[in-house]
């Protein structure tokens, strides 16, 4: 079995069944993951901030740091592996809080708000999701299947 | 809680090994503007681990010196004052980790979130002031230090702590006063006292999730280390802890240094690529 894993700010894909993606400790950042059961191509973004507009010069460096630059990458780079976006399925974790989250703490609110504004944008429909609270979220995605696990500092582990 | 608690938490901070002088000598040594350079080499030379550290992160990216650095001296020279503090407190205080089961943390893991407050620290104190403050770099390495002896403690009484959190909507810490009578920023500034860190580091430490209830002297370093925390979290800096993101919220901490959410998003890029240039600092351990 092969474990990427898959740092802030960044995404990786496969076709490999045996692979396993992995990101860790999600806090206010969401991950978005993407499978097609069809051909078994997947991948997983880990994005920090909803909006590039605020540093463009990273977003050129780093692309995945943003929903907005992030997303369309994704989604491209599994479509180079032959994924089509009506056999995708596409969830979401993270966007956590912390607790009597103010408007001067709402990064994870404002990210759960702009990923959900691509996807509907975009005509992509969440298959489904486990966002917001105030807990942490490890997030794996198993190839062979498309099974998303989320674990987290709270209670046993999720299924998306 | 329980005062048996209490009082077997106050035994674990005594049996805890005295800081070493090093780091307050270099402090000292620092505080003059005419130190002189033999001084310094000599106070921390006897420190076999603070000097095989010092070099490690000279040689690091972090600092990015052209040539390779090979000697204490020459390290210490080409070092600005504030970094010298910086490198002498962070090559220490590293030897104080541990796995923290009821943290359900590993030494790694904490420490990496430290150096991430710390670094962030630096960021948000030249933001608003315009100059970095080296004695909140220190603080906010040691910020955690109460939940190595705490961590124990939590462990035991786990599950009901987690049920408070969980269901009862209590905050971690106050989950961690409510069973055990004392929480880690309260014990984590036992400690600093213990070792004879400044009031001021002192008082922020036990205030670092609390910055509103700090009753007397100033409050902005509480603050301060208060909001380096807080994003650290969000952005799981060192995260996947049972405590992560359970803290409170506080609304003030923003106001009181008058930056913005755009400004607070800006620092958090900042702190993504000092990390990345720090990961000597965080392989320490």
């Amino acid at each position: 079995m092969g474990q990427i894993i898959i740092g802030i700010s960044d995404f990786k894909i496969s076709n490999k069944s045996q692979d396993v993606l992995i990101t860790y400790a999600l806090g206010s950042c969401i991950a978005v993951v993407v499978y097609d059961p069809k051909v078994k191509v997947g991948g997983l973004l880990h994005f920090m901030l909803a909006d590039s507009s605020i540093d463009t010069k990273k977003a050129l460096q780093q692309p995945a740091m943003f929903a907005d630059t992030g997303v369309p990458l994704l989604f491209k780079a599994c479509y180079k592996l032959g994924a089509e976006k009506r056999h995708m399925t596409v969830k979401l974790a993270g966007g956590a809080s912390i607790m009597d989250d103010t408007n001067f703490f709402r990064i994870g609110q404002k990210n759960i708000m702009a990923i959900r504004k691509i996807l509907w944008r975009n005509n992509v429909i969440v298959t489904s999701e486990d966002t917001g609270e105030n807990y942490n979220r490890t997030v794996e995605l198993h190839m062979s299947d498309g099974r998303v696990t989320v674990r987290s500092g709270r209670g046993p582990v999720k299924e998306l | 809680m329980s005062s048996l608690d209490v009082d077997r938490i106050l035994q674990s901070i005594k049996d805890l090994p005295a800081f070493p002088a090093t780091v307050q000598k270099v402090s000292e040594l620092m505080s003059d503007d005419e130190y002189a350079m033999t001084d310094l080499v000599n106070a921390v030379e006897y420190d076999q681990a603070i000097t095989a550290n010092v070099l490690r992160m000279c040689n690091s990216a972090y600092f990015g010196f052209p040539r390779k650095i090979s000697s204490l001296r020459q390290a210490l020279s080409y070092l600005g004052r504030e970094n010298i503090i910086r490198i002498v407190s962070t090559a220490r205080i590293s030897k104080y980790y541990r796995d923290v089961e009821g943290y359900r943390l590993k030494a790694e893991k904490l420490w990496e979130h430290s150096v991430g407050v710390a670094l962030m620290s630096r960021i948000l104190s030249e933001k608003i002031y315009g100059r970095e403050e080296p004695w909140l770099f220190t603080t906010g390495l040691l910020h955690d230090i109460g939940k190595n002896v705490l961590g124990e403690f939590v462990n035991e009484s786990f599950q009901k702590v987690m049920s408070l959190v969980s269901d009862e909507k209590y905050s971690f810490l106050e989950a961690e006063q409510e069973m055990l009578g004392m929480n880690h920023a309260e014990v984590g500034g036992r400690i600093a006292s213990l070792w004879r860190f400044p009031k001021e580091m002192i008082d922020t430490i036990i205030h670092h999730h609390r910055p509103d209830l700090m009753e007397e002297g100033d409050n902005t370093g509480a603050y301060l280390i208060y909001l380096a925390d807080k994003v650290c979290m969000m952005m799981g800096i060192g995260g996947g802890g049972a405590d992560d993101l359970a803290y409170r919220g506080l609304k003030g901490a923003m106001e009181k240094f008058k930056i913005h959410h755009r400004e607070l998003e800006v620092s958090m890029i900042r702190l993504s690529d000092e990390i990345e240039k720090a990961k000597e600092l965080v392989k320490l351990l």
